[in-house]
């Protein structure tokens, strides 16, 4: 197996955990990641000096923000809050109005949708497509596998299947992510291939979400060419 | 060595016998030593982790799914060289399972999140086809600071 790159771009850190970033930097080190990026939730970051990340691992842990709004108004300001100034946004999705929202948006970095937290609401073919035209990524939180159990965790893994056959359809961008909440909750990224494997995805692509685009992403490889396009 | 060991008293009819109950390479199945860390809040005796594995298991793949992975754990303990964070305990350990069933296996390791209330996290170092070759990863994984 060639050597890749990977990169795990929701963990979360001090201050909305209890965990410091230096701990979740060192076990991610020992498994293999090139890199994390720490989103914490923007309303807990406000006013706080964790926001910014010591200078000393800048080099492997990146600054993002994860945006969880309730209405559309709030959504929009706190992007435009919030773009240019953090390399990573990702909005945690809600309503099918929220996701169409965020997807239409191409500031926006990564959704993340919710798989079985809220119950009935997933995403469309037609809000993927919305996906794929802005270069909007689409999360799979393993998270969300690995703490549920039985009829939650079959329910969970019904939706993420879903998503990916629009995904492949519209050639969408899927984006694997840990969203750890500590260092327990971290995987090594073979695992975490292991795990994209239960709701069906091939070894490449769910390698391809752990490096290539996680990669491209934090270095605004697709966004930079729209930008060109626009001017 | 016990083929060598038969073939050379071979005039001794018990070895003989045994030689012939013994099942045939052909028949023999594959399998595949999974070597692992863990990483926990605090420690946790091999008899939890064993719970928690085919709990994982049999509620990822079902009673059939278990059955054909063959899963048994060789041996587990604390890693007493660990240094690194003060309240984290680390173990390693050797799980065995058959050869098709190895990202199964992983899957189900990988779904495991705490054992009877103490969070953990396990890693697979490496695969090897023998108790040795898994024994010396570990040892590798030992030896590190």
């Amino acid at each position: 197996m060639p050597t890749f790159k990977f990169f795990d771009l929701n963990v979360h850190a001090y201050p909305e955990t209890e965990v410091p970033v230096e701990e979740l930097i060192r076990v991610a080190r020992r498994y293999g990641y090139a890199g994390i990026a720490i989103t914490n939730y923007d309303e807990v970051v406000k006013g706080k000096e964790g926001g910014q990340l010591p200078p000393s691992i800048a080099n492997f842990a990146f600054r993002g923000i994860e945006i969880r709004a309730k209405s559309l108004s709030e959504l929009k300001r706190r992007i435009r809050l919030y773009y240019g100034k953090v390399p990573l946004i990702v909005v945690r999705g809600g309503s099918k109005e929220l996701n169409e929202a965020a997807l239409k948006n191409p500031m926006v970095d990564v959704l993340a949708p919710p798989y079985g937290e809220h119950g009935k609401e997933g995403l469309t073919h037609v809000l993927v497509r919305y996906a794929a035209e802005n270069d909007v990524a689409i999360e799979f939180n393993l998270n969300a596998i690995i703490h549920s159990r039985r009829s939650d965790r079959a329910r969970i893994l019904g939706k993420m299947r879903d998503i990916l056959k629009f995904v492949r359809k519209y050639k969408a961008m899927p984006v694997i992510t840990s969203n750890a909440h500590s260092i327990y909750d971290l995987r090594a990224p073979r695992e975490m291939v292991a795990l994209a494997s239960l709701f069906g995805m091939q070894k490449e692509e769910a390698v391809h979400a752990l490096s290539d685009i996680p990669e491209g992403i934090l270095e605004k490889k697709w966004k930079k060419k729209r930008e060109v396009e626009i001017i | 060595m016990k083929m060598k060991r038969a073939k050379c008293k071979s005039q001794n009819k018990f070895c003989l016998l045994r030689f012939a109950l013994l099942l045939p390479p052909t028949l023999r199945e594959r399998r595949r030593y999974l070597a692992f860390e863990l990483i926990s809040e605090r420690e946790i005796d091999k008899r939890e982790l064993l719970r928690e594995i085919r709990d994982s298991v049999y509620s990822l793949y079902g009673d059939t799914g278990a059955s054909e992975s063959k899963m048994w754990l060789i041996e587990y303990g604390k890693n007493e060289d660990a240094n690194g964070g003060t309240d984290r305990c680390r173990g390693v350990g050797i799980l065995r399972c058959a050869h098709n069933k190895v990202e199964e296996v992983r899957a189900a390791l990988a779904c495991i999140h705490s054992a009877s209330g103490v969070r953990l996290g396990i890693r697979v170092i490496g695969i090897s086809g023998t108790i040795k070759g898994a024994s010396r990863l570990t040892a590798t994984v030992k030896n590190e600071k």
